[in-house]
């Protein structure tokens, strides 16, 4: 597809540009906390950001989403049909994530409707990583920080420059549409691309041991070693929460009387409710069981279910955990390395 | 606090060595700058991976209730001996356990250590301004970071202390069976309450938007009731389904409801460690909200929490003579 050049003084109009035809979504400061959020300006946009606190699997997959309202067993609406939306400055494994969530609520087996309208009418342009943090490891995750999956379009930042890739029909169609912003590519920006590329593949040092993990696992669920690596865990859902392919939810009725809404709520594998059942009986009893799962889920089940491993490697909740209780030290502990 | 370290080692050796404990908790080096990680020691040889520093922010005697609860199992509580590592604001939450019967107190070896102050790595993290922190540690009083350009910078620890520790009355801890030898640092603050009296004197409009402005960060994760040490409910009323007291939604209602009742619950049980307000992920400043029911509770009783084990909560207290003058 096409490659392109935006100057950076042209980024301001590029946005604006876009405002005025679809909803952007952009990553904004909201009281000291970095997310994905709707701007109305190109100024609203984070001025410097590695990658935001939260994920953008929110603007898909809603912490709360009322599905319809309802009286006395009657639908009465339905969840509107969302409008055209981009999402500027994702990263490439924010955009990675958001394929995986795609298996999951556009598999074969489960069509979520409304996760499948967001998607389709959302282009995603993604900016290149040039500064991994040191709690990133998404070489080790299927992706990397220049990678292209799960993105319309990606931005590499030059500079002054942004060099402005098409990946997907979508995203062409987007360029096309902002064309007179564009210049064409020299063959320094090339170069400077390349450079780029490199750079962010060495800067990459974290890792993890993710090759056989899968078989690895397999005979380890009555391991001892489950025993020992909750003992830290609070069981809060913090890992869950800010994970960008975590997608576990509750649905529950708000109602007073027969009238109300169906509300679809995100829902922690960490939380001892998650698998309580109606004769009282929990089969994950512990934070052993439930550490256990989401290790599970992501690095064996997953893998067994979509043939991908449910981490990104983005670190969130590495940052994050109260207790530095670090996916990275769990993965290396269970492949013996 | 390299002496204060290797005496912890010393003790913690002894300990295991002499059977006196099975377990011991206490901290050793996280995977991240700044930080320690809580780490459960059963053998003698693990002993010298144990750490004491600046960063030993987290409030082990979270861990002790469910130490000490029956297996889910097969409902018996497994005989064990356990140590701890306190420092004064964690000992005056095990206090509160001991109060509340919920640790045996015969089963339990307080570690206490005199506390310095530990250091707010948010507070780093900002004055780095998003420069990224690669390496970091502590010397001669100073914090030393040295960031993602390679360069050193330092810091000195009294700027960058939690704001629970600046304003912190019992930086040794009240009640322990071994107390490692080493200094304190015992802050002067001039007003402790200055922080809560502000948000009282703000008028009612201001005071509810400063609640809806940090209940607006909240992601329902629920790392401040875990991480708080009285959180020790088998199961939280914010769980519960049968009936349901609180949704489960991000409706500011739902949120709201769940902060209310938590921090409610903890009016004369809080000793103000800043479990909830480190272990929260969004920077919520619960901590105004805690200390302006510990302000409450002292002078309304008189009562400070987590000093001494004898002396009767007040909120579970009845007295014949009291003047209940709140009903006049």
């Amino acid at each position: 597809m096409t490659e392109k050049i935006l100057t950076k003084d042209k980024q301001e109009e590029f946005l604006s540009r876009l405002i005025k035809v679809y909803q952007v979504f952009a990553p904004v400061e909201k009281e000291g906390n970095s997310l994905f959020s709707q701007i109305n300006t190109p100024e609203e946009l984070a001025e410097e950001y590695r990658n935001t606190k939260r994920p953008p699997k929110e603007l898909f997959f809603p912490h709360s989403e009322a599905l319809f309202r309802f009286r006395k067993g009657q639908v009465l609406e339905e969840n509107p049909n969302e409008v055209e939306r981009v999402i500027f400055g994702m990263r490439p494994c924010d955009a990675k994530s958001l394929t995986l969530l795609d298996m999951v609520f556009n598999g074969k087996d489960f069509k979520d409707p409304y996760f499948i309208a967001r998607r389709e009418k959302t282009t995603i342009i993604s900016i290149a990583c040039a500064r991994p943090q040191i709690t990133c490891f998404c070489t080790s995750c299927g992706t990397s920080p220049v990678s292209e999956e799960g993105s319309d379009i990606l931005l590499f930042d030059l500079g002054e420059n942004y060099l402005v890739k098409s990946i997907t029909p979508k995203g062409q169609q987007l360029i096309d549409s902002l064309g007179d912003l564009l210049t064409d590519t020299q063959e320094s920006d090339l170069k400077k691309r390349d450079e780029l590329i490199k750079t962010a593949l060495v800067e990459m040092k974290s890792e993890i041991p993710t090759e056989g993990l899968k078989e690895k696992l397999e005979g380890m669920f009555d391991s001892p070693i489950w025993e020992k690596i909750h003992l830290k865990c609070l069981g809060c859902g913090i890992c869950t929460y800010l994970c960008p392919t975590c997608h576990c939810f509750d649905i529950v009725d708000e109602a007073v009387d027969s009238e109300g809404e169906r509300v679809k709520n995100w829902d922690s594998c960490m939380y001892p409710q998650f698998t309580i059942q109606a004769s009282g009986l929990n089969p994950r009893l512990s934070n052993k069981e439930r550490l256990r799962q989401r290790m599970m889920h992501k690095f064996n089940y997953s893998v067994s279910n979509y043939g991908q491993t449910f981490c990104v490697g983005c670190g969130r909740c590495v940052r994050n955990c109260p207790v530095n209780l670090d996916i990275r030290e769990i993965v290396k502990l269970i492949s013996g390395k | 606090m390299k002496q204060i370290q290797s005496r912890l080692r010393q003790t913690a050796r002894q300990l295991l060595s002499e059977g006196k404990v099975d377990l011991l908790i206490g901290y050793r080096q996280g995977s991240l700058p700044l930080k320690t990680t809580p780490c459960f020691v059963s053998q003698e040889e693990e002993a010298v991976g144990l750490v004491w520093n600046s960063f030993c922010t987290n409030n082990l005697a979270v861990y002790l209730p469910g130490l000490f609860r029956p297996d889910p199992r097969s409902r018996k509580r497994e005989e064990k001996k356990v140590g701890i590592v306190v420092k004064g604001c964690d000992c005056r939450s095990v206090v509160g356990h001991l109060k509340e019967d919920q640790v045996p107190r015969e089963d339990l070896v307080i570690i206490g250590v005199p506390c310095q102050g530990m250091i707010d790595e948010k507070k780093i993290v900002a004055k780095l301004e998003g420069k990224e922190i690669i390496k970091a540690k502590e010397q001669d009083g100073q914090i030393l970071v040295v960031d993602e350009k390679g360069q050193e910078i330092r810091l000195a620890k009294g700027n960058f202390l939690r704001d629970s520790c600046q304003v912190c009355q019992h930086p040794v801890p009240p009640l322990y069976d071994i107390l490692i030898e080493g200094e304190t640092a015992r802050q002067a603050l001039s007003d402790e309450y200055a922080e809560v009296k502000e948000l009282e004197e703000r008028s009612i409009d201001q005071r509810w938007e400063f609640f809806q402005r940090e209940m607006s960060k909240c992601i329902r994760c629920y790392a401040c009731r875990n991480a708080c040490p009285l959180c020790y409910c088998p199961e939280c009323f914010a769980e519960q389904s049968q009936p349901r007291w609180v949704g489960t939604t991000d409706d500011p209602s739902d949120i709201m409801a769940f902060h209310l009742g938590r921090i409610f619950h903890t009016a004369g049980r809080c000793v103000d460690c800043g479990a909830c307000e480190a272990a929260c992920p969004m920077g919520i400043e619960l901590r105004k909200l805690t200390r302006k029911l510990i302000k409450d509770v002292e002078e309304l009783f008189g009562y400070e929490t987590g000093v001494s084990v004898e002396e009767p909560p007040p909120l579970a207290t009845y007295k014949l003579d009291d003047d209940d003058e709140f009903i006049k």
